[in-house]
């Protein structure tokens, strides 16, 4: 099925296609600035107003999520990575000489996720910690703060990375689906945050079975070290989300074995 | 050796290729000729594993496209100039090919040196001329030096110096053995570059043979310049002949030959003054043969 070195070889392949592309790299920086940028805001405004918050919300602060907190944007630019990787293909045509050089669909995917998934987890993982470190650096003296010593702290600080690799891949997926760039990022937006706010008009006891089921809300418990009120524990949201991610991969998949690919869209 | 066995592709209602059956031999450039829409992108993307067939196959050597392991290097393609991402340089992009195929990297620079555009390598191919897209086009095809390259409608956007240029490396490259197809709407275009024509129209074969084989079959007409033209023409139909045009420089005759012209005008008593066969041009021959396939017709007469 698919061999070996073929499947290093195409790996390689796009690997170069990834970083020679400018999309992706500004995707990169983005996702640095907004998470990082977003971090640091967020939290020298909780420094700045701690003496004037609510003895209930310093009670129930968590320095962890609260310096984590840009990857609400964060997770557009990782999932519009993903989604380009796929539909820049589609958009100029170059998914035909990429077929041609690869024929092998499956192994074509294959190399195209682990470039992906790797670049993101590498990405996500450095970006979260360093976000963590200088929201927690900002905190110091002021706010209560965390440290990775901490096992449930340094679970969630990794775990932020995964999230975002997953979220990438799932915009992958969806790009693959549609095949079309703009489509698939609406599609997403909507997913990750438009949904919520939706979910937010149900009646409160649906909104409990439905909201923890949310990308957003998955996310959310993986990167808070004790887990929220109504959602799954950071495990078990992991696997749920990872399902979700595998699914709709799965249905990009077989339909793109299916498609022909030749004619332009 | 490509082999096109019962090949046949419907695009929903289309049926964009209709039980093709062919075989592209080594050591000669093969024309693959039809009007516009007559099925030839269809069938070079089927080839190329990108389409699937509704029905029969194509195969490379015996093997169907996808099996082979690193099809670059037995297969180089070009159909599309343009399919290519637009913010890449044309070296990244060739060097992504060939890691793809495990080509060495040497041979990157050696086909942007050889199809002359080593000085915009590092440019990004959006701002390439369709010229230079096609040069970089078949950069890539030749990349794994494969022995069967196909190329679809390879000379358009070439300047006549790139025309030339493309027709002499065709020429080289079945010269060393290898199968070239190349595919074209125009007869003219392949009478110069190709060496055996496969003629299909509206996704069904028509005929195949050498570019003489074809114009052979292809009738002519004979110009007669005579001292009674109603009388000439009526004797004509008597025998079969059809008269296309008939003023007073002369009559346009079709479906007999000169001498047979010549005959019936001496038999009933005609004095000839000029009698010319004219050999039909390769456009007509081309039209003639495809006369009943054309998809996209224009009507010439008539407002819009
Ligand atoms: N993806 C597609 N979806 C629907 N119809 C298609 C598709 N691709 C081709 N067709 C149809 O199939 C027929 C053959 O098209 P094709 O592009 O193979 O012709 P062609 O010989 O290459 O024409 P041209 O000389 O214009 O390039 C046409 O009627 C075309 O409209
Ligand atoms: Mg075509």
């Amino acid at each position: 099925m698919v061999n070996e070195s073929t499947l290093l070889a195409s790996t390689k392949a796009e690997w170069i296609k990834f970083r020679t592309v400018r999309s992706s790299m500004m995707g990169v920086i983005l996702t640095f600035v907004l998470i990082i940028g977003l971090g640091v805001l967020v939290s020298s405004l909780e420094r700045s107003h701690w003496s004037q918050v609510s003895n209930l919300r310093q009670a129930t602060f968590d320095p962890v999520s609260s310096s984590l907190v840009g990857i609400l944007f964060g997770q557009l630019a990782v999932g519009v990575i993903g989604t380009l990787f796929i539909t820049s293909e589609y958009s100029s045509g170059s998914i035909r000489t990429t077929l041609t050089a690869v024929p092998n669909r499956l192994r074509l995917i294959a190399s195209k996720l682990f470039v992906l998934f790797a670049t993101l987890l590498v990405v996500g993982e450095v970006v979260c910690v360093a976000a963590f470190l200088i929201g927690q650096r900002i905190y110091f003296g002021v706010v209560p703060t965390a440290s990775l010593d901490n096992g449930a702290v340094l679970r969630s600080v990794l775990l932020a990375g995964v999230y975002l690799a997953l979220l990438g891949i799932l915009g992958f997926s969806l790009g693959l689906i549609f095949r079309q760039s703009g489509a698939c990022i609406s599609l997403f937006v909507t997913l990750l945050l438009v949904v919520p706010i939706i979910g937010f008009f149900f009646p409160q006891s649906w909104q409990n079975d439905f909201q923890r089921f949310e990308p957003s809300t998955l996310g959310q418990s993986m990167f808070s070290p004790s887990a929220p009120s109504n959602s799954f524990g950071a495990w078990s949201a992991t696997i749920i989300l990872t399902a979700f991610v595998g699914v709709v991969l799965l249905i990009a998949l077989a339909l793109f074995e299916r498609r022909d690919a030749g004619a332009v869209t | 050796m490509i082999k096109i066995d019962h090949l046949t592709k419907r695009y929903g209602g289309t049926l964009a290729v209709n039980d093709l059956d062919f075989e592209v031999k080594p050591g000669v450039v093969t024309g693959f000729l039809g009007p516009n829409g007559s099925g030839k992108s269809t069938t070079m993307r089927i080839i190329l594993g990108l389409d699937r067939p509704s029905s029969g196959q194509a195969t490379i050597n015996g093997q169907r496209f996808a099996n082979l392991k690193d099809p670059m290097r037995e297969v180089g393609a070009l159909l599309d100039a343009k399919a290519v991402h637009p913010g890449r340089t044309a070296r990244n992009h060739l060097r992504a090919l060939a890691a793809s195929n495990q080509i060495k990297r040497s041979r990157v620079d050696e086909v942007l040196d050889f199809v002359g555009i080593s000085s915009v390598a590092d440019k990004k191919v959006g701002n390439y001329s369709l010229g230079m897209s096609q040069r970089l086009g078949i950069a890539g095809a030749l990349l794994g030096d494969p022995g069967i390259l196909l190329f679809d409608e390879p000379v358009n956007g070439l300047d006549p110096e790139g025309i030339k240029w493309i027709r002499e490396f065709f020429r080289t490259l079945a010269s060393q053995g290898r199968t070239v197809f190349v595919s074209s709407h125009l007869m003219s275009e392949m009478a110069v570059s190709a060496d055996e024509i496969i003629v299909i129209g509206r996704g069904k074969f028509i005929t195949s043979g050498s570019i003489d084989d074809l114009t052979k079959t292809a009738k002519g007409t004979v110009l007669v310049r005579a001292s009674d033209h109603d009388k000439l023409a009526s004797a004509v139909a008597l025998h079969h002949g059809v008269v296309h045009e008939a003023n007073d420089n002369g009559l346009i005759i079709g479906d007999l030959t000169s001498d047979e012209v010549g005959q019936i005008a001496f038999d009933v008593g005609i004095a000839v003054f000029e009698l010319v066969p004219q050999r039909a041009s390769l456009e007509e021959v081309f039209m003639d043969l495809t006369a009943d396939s054309v998809e996209y017709e224009s009507h010439s007469s008539g407002t819009v």
